[in-house]
């Protein structure tokens, strides 16, 4: 298992571990000790990539809302 | 006028996977590049209609993309090109906002629009998704000016660093589109020779050695691109702005600095100013060093603004 600290991971790689981690405990085939420890390194990799989702929303929001939090221009309705 | 700003949340929702340059972290750097310009008119893309992307690419080619995504991780198209579950409304959003951008423009609510999405466009051909790209959202901003809208002539102009292989594609048969598009070469994708002219002589290719820096590729558009496009009078500038060919880029040696995109952006405006009442829509292609992306498109849209602002 990959053991780089969640916390120092990009998106991207704690996603793609997140993924392997999830398809591991789904096959069913890891010995219990092991799925518990597999299971925390899911959860904190889970929540490394809601944090980094939700920083990155954060910041492109900025892109459709002003300082104020408010759309400034009208929303096309027609596309 | 002031210069609209669109983007979408749901364009952050295209992963790819780790280590791949056309990353999430795009778009928040450029979210933080725009932030503090108070000026833009900030919009949310819609997702593209149906009816504007069958104008560059076949039912069938959509079928094959929606049906190509994953349920669960990601899955690669080639070695460059990946979808995942987030894929078909970020690309719907990206081409989305082109279309709003050009009706905004085009309507005269705004002199000019920038469109903050990903994934980028350039690089899908009718049928072929290829180069992080899936659907062709330039070409069809610039197919939504002519057929919906009624422009005349509608040029569109690709300073990204790579050929915009799938744009030349889409708009070859196009007599009123002119295409111009300045690359590397050698490069990826290999295409953009000066011999490509396109069906109607309105494809321009200038492909560039490795290392040509910021004089020559602005000789080269003094002498080639701007009498081309005054020329060919437009009455819509459409602009892939891709910021790769900046000299920190990590994929590729062009070399040029955030002047330089500022240089060529203001003299597009002037262009634009001349023949098409000031209309400018620009859309965010390659660029994938964070520091030089985010430095470079706020070089770019403080352009537009001032331009804007003119009109």
């Amino acid at each position: 298992m990959n053991e780089t600290p969640v916390e120092e991971m990009s998106f991207e790689a704690a996603m793609a571990e997140l993924e392997r981690v999830v398809s591991q405990l789904e096959n069913g085939d890891v010995p219990l000790d092991q799925s518990i420890a597999l299971y925390e390194r899911g959860d904190a990799l889970k929540k490394r990539c809601e944090e980094a989702l939700k920083a990155a929303e954060a910041r492109v929001e900025q892109i459709t809302t002003d300082a104020n939090g408010a759309a400034t221009g009208t929303v096309p309705l027609d596309g | 006028m002031v210069t609209a700003l669109f983007g979408h949340r749901d364009c952050l929702g295209h992963v790819t996977p780790e280590g791949h340059p056309e990353r999430v972290a795009r778009l928040a750097a450029v979210a933080d590049a725009l932030a503090g310009m108070d000026c833009l008119d900030r919009r949310e893309a819609p997702l593209a209609e149906r009816v504007d992307l069958l104008r560059c690419h076949p039912e069938s080619y959509l079928a094959e993309i929606r049906a190509a995504i994953p349920a669960k991780g990601i899955r690669a198209l080639d070695a460059d090109t990946h979808v995942m579950s987030g894929s078909w409304a970020a690309a719907l959003r990206a081409t989305g906002a082109l279309c709003a951008a050009v009706d905004a423009v085009v309507g005269g609510e705004t002199s000019n629009a920038f469109c903050a999405v990903r994934p980028p466009g350039h690089h899908a051909e009718r049928d072929t998704p290829m180069g992080f790209c899936l659907f062709g959202s330039v070409a069809i901003g610039a197919k939504r000016a002519l057929d919906h809208h009624g422009l005349a002539r509608v040029a569109v102009v690709d300073f990204d660093v790579h050929h915009g292989n799938g744009t030349q594609d889409l708009l070859w048969n196009e007599a009123r589109a002119l295409f111009v598009s300045s690359h590397q070469m050698p490069l990826w994708p290999g295409t953009g020779q000066r011999h490509e002219r396109g069906a109607a002589d309105n494809v321009l290719n200038l492909p560039f050695p490795p290392g040509t820096g910021s004089a020559r590729f602005r000789q080269a558009y003094d002498a080639q691109v701007f009498p081309a496009l005054e020329d060919f009078a437009p009455e819509l500038v459409l602009i892939s702005a891709g910021f790769d060919a900046h000299a920190a880029d990590p994929l590729a040696q062009l070399n040029l600095v955030e002047d330089d995109f500022a240089w060529v952006t203001a003299r597009l405006c002037e262009i634009a100013a001349g023949s098409a009442a000031g209309r400018v829509v620009s859309a965010l292609e390659g660029g994938y060093d964070l520091a030089a992306l985010g430095a470079s498109v706020a070089a770019h849209v403080e352009v537009l603004t001032e331009w804007g602002e003119r009109q």
